[in-house]
């Protein structure tokens, strides 16, 4: 049996698949469904420091390959998070790490979060949410150089933790903010997040979504995550978690070749709660069957042939 | 739908979510939420499925021995207090609920009505089959009069009755009747629908407005819920 195993931001991760913020609450809601003290870990869902209402509906609505989603944040907020939320995932889950998505709209907001966990049991890391498209200035440090750079040192002042930075796709150039968030002193990316779209009812002349726009997800996302999490790791040297439209291991390992080390499943979740398992099962048969001793040796082991100069046929 | 696990804990106005799974190459279609229509003995569900959009089409295209996912019985069931009289009110494919409610209530002693809309004649459910699942009649309305009484299901409701209502259906409908509910006090449990991805609590979508200003989940709070803890338009 290959090691699907790997020793990253300094904790053992068992397996390389986790589940994606958003699409897991805050882990107790799968508990049933799935056994998620098994997977390599989850993303809560974002906290924020006072509590969300979110946006109205509709909030979800399928699309050629995926979903929108426009939630708008609705979290229980800091202190409810910690009373409520943070003791069941202590208890339940011990190997699966965890990260708490984290978001705000000023520095001192994320900080506040940041210092207000910082002390607490039940999680490794946080997971800075920089890139959400479904609230006003949701993306704000995410497309701005100078902003996410002073959020990143910001943060890394104020934790030892792990601190991953979830990129936003709807920047020219994905490398650029990489590096800020490298050289600010994160610990890892995570690559990506929701791309921004729009559904219109034709009949009814009005957007679907009760926010307007949402962000796009699911399979259809898949291409140009792949992309940006390998341009990401062309980039930088820290790890990197695969994230968009993930349905199987193919979909994973894809990620995995392009650089990244951990992968998130989301969207795929809400058509079949095993998915994050048939990806992991499915990642450790591929393994299995190309001789691969550990996952850790294809990270990034992307083959990109030079072009062929001059032009030959491609013997494969 | 063969789920004898899911038969045998279901309760009227609970449901299922039924989608694809991942297995199907070239398919992602999130699951869709049904309201659990009657359960056979033998551990079979059934549900009311109607064509509206690509999800309904593509599970009308199913076919005896297919698989389905499902994932149930989720959500919070009709409540009902032993012997009380109950009035179930139903619009399009919201009469699911009331199929198996009406049968198990009946059963246990409770003095059932239904009240049934569409908009025409084509689309009535049979009404052979709804007495062969509830053991009684429907009181069916139409719009256009091309079946039963020509009318909105709120003419067949009696301001003079203390009975329980419970109302299914579109949401234009249920404001109707939480109004009927609300001018002559009568109280009154709703079941709702909106757009939902995961049907569990995680997705956070498939939210409907709080009378205490919250939006509530429809999935886990619901998607049965006692006409007063929403907020209707005055």
């Amino acid at each position: 049996m290959a090691d699907l195993s790997q020793e990253l931001f300094g904790a053992e991760f068992q397996s390389p698949v986790l589940l994606a913020s958003g699409t897991c609450g805050y882990g107790e809601e799968y508990a049933d469904l799935i056994p998620l003290d098994e997977l390599g870990g989850l993303v809560t869902k974002a906290v924020s420091v006072e509590p969300r209402r979110g946006n109205p509906p509709h909030r979800v609505s399928e699309t050629p390959g995926g979903m929108i989603n426009a939630i708008g944040l609705e979290n229980v907020g800091l202190d409810a998070f910690i009373a409520e939320k943070l003791p069941w995932l202590r208890a339940n889950l011990q190997r699966a790490q965890v990260f708490v998505n984290v978001v705000g709209w000023t520095e001192d907001d994320f900080a506040r979060v940041v210092l207000g966990l910082d002390d607490e049991d039940g999680f490794l890391g946080f997971e800075i949410n920089v890139s959400c498209p479904n609230v006003k200035g949701g993306t704000l440090f995410g497309t701005d150089e100078q902003a996410l750079a002073g959020l990143v040192k910001r943060l890394r002042a104020a934790t030892d933790r792990p601190l991953i930075v979830k990129l936003t796709p709807n920047v020219p150039d994905v490398t650029v903010y990489a590096r800020i968030c490298e050289e600010g002193g994160a610990d890892g990316l995570s690559a990506i997040n929701t791309f921004p779209g729009m559904l219109i009812d034709v009949e009814r002349r009005r957007p679907v979504i009760g926010n307007v726009s949402g962000g796009v997800s699911g399979p259809a996302i898949l291409p140009m995550g792949v992309y940006l999490t390998w341009r990401a790791a062309s980039a930088c040297s820290i790890p990197i978690m695969g994230i968009g439209g993930i349905r199987s291991a193919e979909d994973a390992l894809q990620y995995v070749l392009g650089g990244a080390s951990l992968v998130q499943v989301g969207t795929s979740s809400f058509v079949d709660p095993q998915a994050s398992v048939t990806v992991h099962d499915g990642i450790s048969a591929y393994l299995d069957r190309h001789g691969v001793e550990k996952l850790s040796d294809l990270v990034g082991a992307l083959d990109v042939p030079d072009p062929p100069s001059p032009p030959t046929l491609d013997a494969g | 739908m063969l789920s004898p696990d899911i038969a045998r804990v279901a309760r009227p106005g609970q449901f299922v979510m039924i989608g694809c799974g991942l297995d199907t190459p070239g398919v992602f279609m999130l699951p869709r939420p049904f309201s659990i229509g009657w359960r056979s003995p033998d551990g079979r569900i059934g549900i009311l499925l109607r064509v509206f959009g690509q999800g309904t089409r593509r599970l009308s295209a199913l076919e005896r021995g297919d698989r389905v996912l499902l994932l149930g019985p989720l959500g919070e069931p009709f409540r009902l207090t032993a012997g009380q009289p109950i009035r179930c009110v139903a619009g399009g494919v919201g009469l699911a609920p009331f199929l198996f409610l009406a049968g198990e209530a009946r059963a246990a002693d409770h003095d059932v009505t239904l009240v049934y809309g569409e908009r025409s004649a084509p689309y009535v459910f049979d009404p052979a089959l709804i007495r062969e699942l509830t053991g009684g009649v429907a009181q069916i309305w139409t719009e256009d009069g091309s079946a039963g009484s020509r009318g909105l299901v709120t003419q067949g409701l009696d301001p003079d009755d203390e009975a329980l209502l419970l109302a299914c259906g579109p949401t234009p409908m249920l404001r109707a009747v939480a109004a009927f509910a609300r001018d002559h006090g009568a109280d009154l449990q709703v079941s709702v629908e909106e757009y939902m991805a995961c049907g569990v609590g995680t997705c956070q979508g498939c939210v409907v407005p709080g009378a205490d200003g919250r939006w509530i989940k429809s999935c886990t709070e619901g998607p049965v819920f006692d006409a007063r803890e929403l907020a209707w338009p005055t």
